[in-house]
């Protein structure tokens, strides 16, 4: 029993970590990812054309050289960010493309006459977005979003390779010191845990959204 | 200026890419009148009809509503009028899609408010009685807390009349408002537009309804290829139409 605690206590404050960084990545790049998905779809082409730029080198490199990128190489250039920031940079940044993605294509989903009716009623393009578009958008994005997040409660992991305690390290550790596998089968719970409650609160979102058909 | 005139639109033009859609049309619509466009699929009926609302650009012409230019006509050029000046004059008209375009995330009464609340700055208590009065005037008041997608395609059309009329527009414009129904649909529609010309509303109809057109309209234009071929009232047209291609044309509706 002792023993279990012995591994437990420790572990749930790696949990602590893996958490807060889920939490506040996920706060960050929802509203970024939008703002990026709005501006990709923008009309002025330079705004256009660096959304996608930024969203193609966001996916198109390693999210772990993403985290070294910002944890060693911008010191050198004299940006020095406390640990917990430096990983919360790169996620945001990482994330916020991935999320930009899908929103856009959420937005490219509602057909023109929606626009077309919110611009004969005299609805500007603010009101028109945020009251008739996005709202609709946000139904339909729901699995892949979800998907996404699920994604980010496992790629937290990726924060071990600059020496942050999550949970996934602080196993890793337990099972160096001690020879016993037992703290990687209570990390799997932890994760599986984790994911299970996003799960039940995106389909709570889902049955939320369902009570209009399209 | 004849202060009877609602809308004057002067010479339009109007190309996508290198299809000339519209090519130098005229027509005038008096307060009270219903105009119905009728003519074959892609004659730019309506076109003309999006470009009166702008949502479609003229490339020539001008468009006055109410003695207010929308658009004026310098150097064969269509110039809009400002921004403020421009969202004044649209707010006029009504719009009536074929495909309805309700917004599906929200109540039939919230359809109706939306713009009222939300463009015009109205409070919801102001507006609801008037919502109310419509959706009943629609026959619709027991549905107000239902969401479009629920309702059958003449009851949504119904309601998108209601919510164009919420805004208490001058003028209604209805684009092939019937044509995305069932043919058993289209009589709940028609008589919602049959009272509205009845309380003097002012209406173009761009429509295939032929019998709609007859009974309802004080006047009729005939378009095609982009050119309005023949005008005149219902009896007529109907009666002795003057041009071989509005002959055809009717001969194949009726």
């Amino acid at each position: 029993m002792e023993k279990l605690m012995g591994i437990i206590l420790p572990m749930l404050e790696g949990s602590g970590i893996t958490l807060q960084i889920f939490f506040v990545t996920l706060a960050m790049a929802l509203p970024l990812g939008l703002l990026v998905a709005l501006a990709r779809l923008s009309k002025f082409r330079p705004i256009r054309f660096l959304m996608e730029v930024y969203i193609w080198l966001m996916r198109g490199t390693p999210l772990m050289l993403q985290l070294l990128f910002v944890y060693f190489a911008l010191p050198m250039v004299g940006i020095r960010l406390p640990d917990i920031a430096a990983a919360l940079l790169a996620f945001t940044l990482n994330y916020a493309a991935y999320f930009a993605e899908i929103f856009r294509s959420g937005i490219q989903s509602i057909e023109r006459g929606q626009y077309e009716a919110a611009k004969t009623l005299g609805m500007s393009y603010v009101q028109t977005m945020r009251r008739i578009i996005i709202p609709q958008m946000l139904k339909r994005v729901l699995p892949p979003i979800s998907n996404e997040t699920i994604n980010l409660v496992k790629d937290t992991s990726l924060i071990y390779i600059l020496a942050m305690n999550d949970l996934l390290r602080v196993a890793r550790t337990i099972v160096q010191r001690e020879f016993d596998m037992m703290p990687f089968l209570v990390a799997a719970l932890f994760y599986l845990a984790m994911t299970f409650v996003l799960t039940w609160i995106f389909k709570k979102l889902e049955a939320h959204y369902a009570k209009y058909d399209e | 200026m004849d202060r009877d005139i609602m809308i004057r639109m002067k010479n339009i033009y109007k190309k996508f890419n290198d299809l000339e859609v519209l090519k130098g049309i005229d027509l005038e619509v008096h307060r009270g009148e219903v105009l119905a466009i009728i003519g074959p699929s892609g004659s730019g009926k309506s076109t003309l009809l999006r470009c009166l609302n702008r949502l479609e650009t003229l490339d020539c012409g001008s468009i006055e509503v109410e003695g207010e230019f929308l658009a004026k006509e310098e150097n064969g050029v269509a110039h809009y009028a400002v921004k403020e000046d421009a969202h004044r004059i649209l707010s006029k008209m009504g719009m009536v899609f074929q495909q309805f375009n309700l917004f599906p995330h929200m109540t039939v009464l919230e359809n109706l408010i939306e713009a009222p609340v939300h463009v015009k700055g109205m409070k919801a208590e102001e507006i609801i009685p008037v919502a109310e009065a419509l959706l009943d005037k629609v026959g619709l008041l027991s549905k107000k807390d239902a969401y479009p997608g629920r309702l059958s395609g003449g009851q949504q059309q119904r309601v998108a009349i209601a919510r164009a009329l919420a805004m208490q527009p001058d003028i209604m414009l209805f684009d092939e408002p019937t044509s995305a129904l069932d043919p058993e649909l289209t009589g709940e529609v028609l008589r919602t537009m049959r009272h509205l010309a009845e309380e003097h509303m002012t209406m173009i109809v761009v429509t295939h309804e032929m019998a709609f057109a007859r009974e309802v309209a004080q006047k009729v234009i005939f378009m095609a290829d982009g050119e309005i071929v023949e005008q005149g009232t219902p009896q007529e047209f109907f009666g002795n139409p003057q041009q071989e291609r509005t002959k055809a044309f009717l001969q194949n509706m009726l």
